[in-house]
């Protein structure tokens, strides 16, 4: 069997990693991130946010997990060691909906972020730096 | 009609600078879609590739610019690796709302092999 369709297989039979952000607090996360309002200079806390995996047969995104950002805008826990393979991988930011429970509009109806995890066994850090009309990201630690 | 014979400048630009050399990202490969609202399906309007000062000139005509949500798709990864690099984003999409297309927009991208940033200019 290719390893393809295993992968494909094992997509049915298992729900990816659909618990709840607060059940995993996992500090050991392999991936991070933080969200920073940079232009209230406060973590962007209470943003909706999704990890995404892309399936490398079919390029097709699987949704690994959601979650919400604390009152320190970070989101610990997004995903389990076991479950971080290489990959391209996609982090989504329901940006313009944390402006609106601010009362404010936002260039970016959302943001997402794709990078890609040659080694898994090390450690990930996306964070987002947003204001209402921009933003920045980088490869952190 | 080319690009070159447009008699209006494109109300939508770009820019995309290299900060990692210092130098404009010259010869990459982009496109602007727009949102379907209807469908919820993107639309390819035009694929472009910047030119010696990064930018890309003529990206949208007047009439095509309507209200709705617009993605800039930068081909960043295949940049890099026309420079013999790796980087850790194999591509950067840029999803903004336009309300007012009367107004004047510009999304740039100022670029390194491990982060990037994005602003609404002018």
């Amino acid at each position: 069997m290719s390893a393809c369709r295993l992968q494909q297989l094992k997509g049915h039979i298992l729900p990816e990693n659909k618990v709840s952000i607060t059940a995993m607090a996992d500090s050991t996360s392999p991936l991070t991130t933080h969200v920073l309002n940079t232009a209230m200079g406060v973590p962007g806390s209470n943003m909706a946010l999704s990890l995404h995996r892309q399936d490398l047969c079919t390029n097709a995104w699987s949704l690994i997990n959601t979650g919400t950002t604390n009152d320190d805008g970070r989101c610990p826990g997004i995903i389990s060691k076991h479950l971080f393979t290489a990959g391209v991988y996609k982090m989504r930011f329901e940006t313009a909906q944390y402006w609106e429970s601010l009362g404010e509009a936002c260039f970016y109806p959302y943001v997402e972020i794709v990078f890609t995890i040659d080694d898994p066994s090390l450690k990930y850090h996306v964070p987002l730096l947003l204001s209402n009309f921009s933003y920045t990201t980088y490869r952190g630690s | 009609m080319s690009k070159n014979t447009l008699p209006y400048p494109s109300p939508l630009t770009t820019h995309v600078l290299n900060i990692g050399d210092g130098v404009p990202a010259t010869r990459m490969a982009l496109s602007l879609h727009r949102l379907d609202s209807n469908l919820l399906i993107w639309n390819m309007l035009s694929v472009r590739t910047t030119n010696e000062d990064g930018r890309c000139p003529g990206l949208i005509g007047r009439h095509m610019f309507t209200p709705g949500m617009y993605k800039l798709r930068f081909e960043t990864g295949s940049y890099w690796e026309s420079l013999g690099q790796t980087s850790f984003y194999p591509y950067v999409e840029v999803v903004f709302s336009i309300s007012d297309p009367e107004e004047r927009f510009h999304v740039p991208l100022l670029l390194s092999r491990f982060s990037y940033s994005t602003y609404r200019g002018s």
